[in-house]
């Protein structure tokens, strides 16, 4: 089975090509928006040297030059996604860029599309505390109340819904929870924010729902495999830490903060002031944070990762060793 | 009033922001050739009317306004459209790729008896305005000479789009990153500028190479300068690699000289030594930090009334250009001041081209 990867130099992107490989894919072909990275392909072939792996560029946003990335392919897994940027730009590398992908895909017959979703597009905040956050919770219709990227990642999936109707693909759907590593980021927004050299503790003791970079890797190879067609898996490791473990540990082996913690009853009042003041002083601060959006992401629930399992997913790295690798990373980075 | 944005990316949302926050007219409609840009755009400002053609969005919805937010080599026709369909138009800039286009737009808008202006918002900036006022009441005395800087980031999420990207529209402008951006500091410096304006203008590429042609015909540097009739010049620095990233102006006049910092929206006069010897070396520091610090009060107080946007400036020309189509007032940017910027980037384009 040809394989193409979208987004495969990016942070999760890299992985995914190893373990697709190392999980019996041979014949991959990688997309990157520009070159690949130094020694990506190298490394690659080094370690698999029986699979055909071939780079194709190509920008996402140009549905002329996307019919030639996926001619011959019977599986798409779809790792590409804007992660930064304006709201339309988000928006554009997101869902423009999805739509571009399926319709080729729809004109060259490819069968399988996985794609890689996220967290953000559940709709938890109707959730009890302390319920169990898995693939049963709806997702939202539009998630626009959650900010640009949920807002872009909802679309993604509704499309790919659409696309699957239309044109009868196979879907699979990946959502990760946060995915660390070395090379990622710190601090995910749910453990909390640097703002004016202080760091604000808001998740606090809620469990943060990791993905160690190999392990949500492993389990897009997985999915992608074996994944039930019309499905959707949540990626989240096993013996996951509360946020507030989280920064102990990054406190411990990688700098200190100075840490205000934020109860999470100042922060939903806090919420509801910045929304008050947001449209009474017409925008002069941006209300990143709503009360729909701390009830949603910073209340405790627990995760689950049953689903993953059930298809043989298990977890390679564990947690307190990724951990570890990735404040390691993070302790040699210049702040 | 009835307006409609065409161009749905970053920046219309800054417009559709500050529109709304200026309460003079209601944001009905928006247009983009992408259906899934219009789409997002709609949700996130309330449910708007999305079309993928301009001309069908202004008769359905009987617009008053339009606001074009397209890429550059779109706005004459847009622009022309929109005003001989009877909308009063606001262009982002840069206005039209050159002088020719931009004579069009205003011909267009005089002939049918409707108002156009151009997002040339940093003249609107707290620092601006009482620029503007001090050289009104002549406290300057002549303008003698200009510095102005302008820092633009290549690692900044826009930046990394147009890296990233050869087919980027800002690879296809005739001054490439900079016809982008130069508006920024010519309309800062035209209104003190008398005609002819003679330009020189160099360019260069500093960072290293990626390998894409058409990325690296890309300069990151520009340095201006310019003489006017009067023997008054400006001397910009426009680039990507000082650090901090720096968007300031200071402006010498024969008894004065004011310093501007449009990013942290100051302006104070430069330092004098009024006192003799190692004295005269002593008070100017003191008497530097008592004026940013009245500068800094001063923006507490627009903080507290809630006149502290980030886009601030853009809030008080749209309200200027929505005074303007009431019949409240003047065009907040002159005709003559828009048809000067195009001029002078056509001499920079011009001077670009001509390098060995």
């Amino acid at each position: 089975m040809k394989v193409l990867l979208t987004g495969a130099g990016g942070f999760l992107g890299r992985c995914v090509a190893d373990s697709l490989l190392a999980a019996g894919i041979d014949d991959l072909r990688l997309h990157f928006r520009g070159d690949p990275p130094h020694g990506l392909l190298e490394d690659l072939g080094r370690r698999h040297p029986g699979a055909r792996i071939e780079a194709s560029a190509a920008n996402l946003l140009y549905a002329r030059d996307l019919p030639a990335l996926v001619a011959g392919v019977e599986c798409i897994v779809h790792a590409a996604a804007g992660m930064r940027g304006s709201a339309a730009d988000m928006f554009a590398n997101t869902v423009v860029g999805t739509r571009n992908l399926l319709d080729a895909a729809a004109g060259a017959g490819v069968r399988r599309v996985v794609m890689v979703g996220s967290f953000s597009v559940y709709r938890t905040e109707s959730l009890p505390r302390g319920a169990v956050h898995d693939e049963s919770v709806p997702i939202e219709d539009v998630g626009i109340e959650k900010g640009a990227y949920a807002h872009a990642k909802t679309r993604q999936e509704h499309l790919l819904a659409e696309y699957r109707g239309r044109y009868g693909f196979e879907t699979i759907v990946l959502r990760p929870g946060v995915i660390y590593g070395p090379g990622g980021g710190a601090f995910s927004s749910r453990v909390g924010i640097r703002a004016m050299g202080v760091f604000f503790s808001l998740g606090r003791g809620a469990e943060l729902p990791l993905t160690f970079v190999e392990n949500c890797a492993d389990a897009v190879a997985q999915a992608t495999l074996n994944g039930v067609d019309g499905r959707a898996y949540n990626v989240v490791d096993d013996e996951l830490p509360s946020c507030s473990q989280y920064l102990r540990g990054y406190q411990a082996r990688v700098g200190r903060l100075r840490v205000l913690a934020v109860p999470y009853w100042l922060f939903l009042l806090g919420s509801r002031w910045l929304v008050r003041y947001n449209r009474v002083s017409k925008g002069q601060l941006p209300a990143v944070f709503t009360p729909y959006v701390v009830r949603s992401m910073y209340r405790p629930f627990r995760h689950s990762n049953a689903a993953l399992k059930a298809l043989g997913w298990r977890q390679r790295v564990p947690t307190q060793d990724g951990l570890a690798r990735t404040f390691e990373a993070l302790a040699g980075k210049p702040p | 009033m009835r307006v409609g944005i065409v161009g749905c990316g970053k920046i219309a949302d800054g417009h559709a922001e500050q529109l709304r926050a200026i309460g003079r007219a209601q944001l009905v409609a928006a247009c983009d050739r992408e259906p899934l840009m219009a789409e997002q755009f709609s949700q996130r400002w309330g449910g708007l009317a999305q079309y993928a053609d301009m001309a069908e969005m202004v008769l359905r919805e009987r617009l008053d306004v339009v606001h074009v937010a397209t890429p550059p080599d779109s706005h004459v026709a847009l622009a022309c459209s929109a005003l001989e369909m009877g909308c009063h138009v606001f262009v982002e800039k840069p206005f039209a790729l050159d002088g020719e286009g931009a004579r069009r737009i205003l011909d267009c808008a005089n002939a049918v008896g409707r108002r156009v202006s151009v997002n040339y918002l940093y003249n609107f900036e707290s620092p601006a305005l009482e620029l503007g006022r001090l050289l009104a009441d002549g406290a300057l005395g002549e303008v003698v000479h200009v510095e102005t800087c302008y820092g633009y980031n290549l690692a900044g999420d826009y930046g990394i789009a147009v890296m990233s990207d050869p087919a980027h529209w800002v690879h296809r402008l005739p001054g490439k990153l900079f016809h982008n951006v130069i508006d920024h500091v010519l309309a800062k410096v035209v209104p003190m500028l008398s005609e002819p304006v003679v330009v020189c203008a160099d360019a260069r590429r500093m960072r290293p190479a990626s390998g894409d042609a058409v990325v690296d015909a890309m300069p990151d540097e520009l340095r201006l300068l310019l003489k006017d009739r009067d023997g008054r010049t400006v001397s910009a620095m426009v680039g990507s690699h000082a650090r901090p990233i720096g968007h300031a102006m200071k402006v010498y006049g024969t008894r004065d000289t004011v310093e501007l910092d449009y990013a942290a929206r100051t302006l104070v006069r430069s330092a004098r030594q009024d006192q003799p010897s190692a004295v005269g070396r002593l008070f100017p520091a003191w008497v530097q930090a008592w004026r940013y610090a009245r500068c800094g009060v001063r923006n507490l107080g627009a903080f507290g009334r809630h006149e502290f946007h980030y886009f601030q400036c853009m809030r008080v020309l749209l309200t200027r250009f929505y005074d303007a189509i009431e019949g409240r007032g003047e065009d907040p940017v002159p005709q003559a001041e828009i048809l000067r910027v195009a001029a002078i980037i056509d001499g920079i384009v011009d001077a670009l081209a001509q390098r060995p």
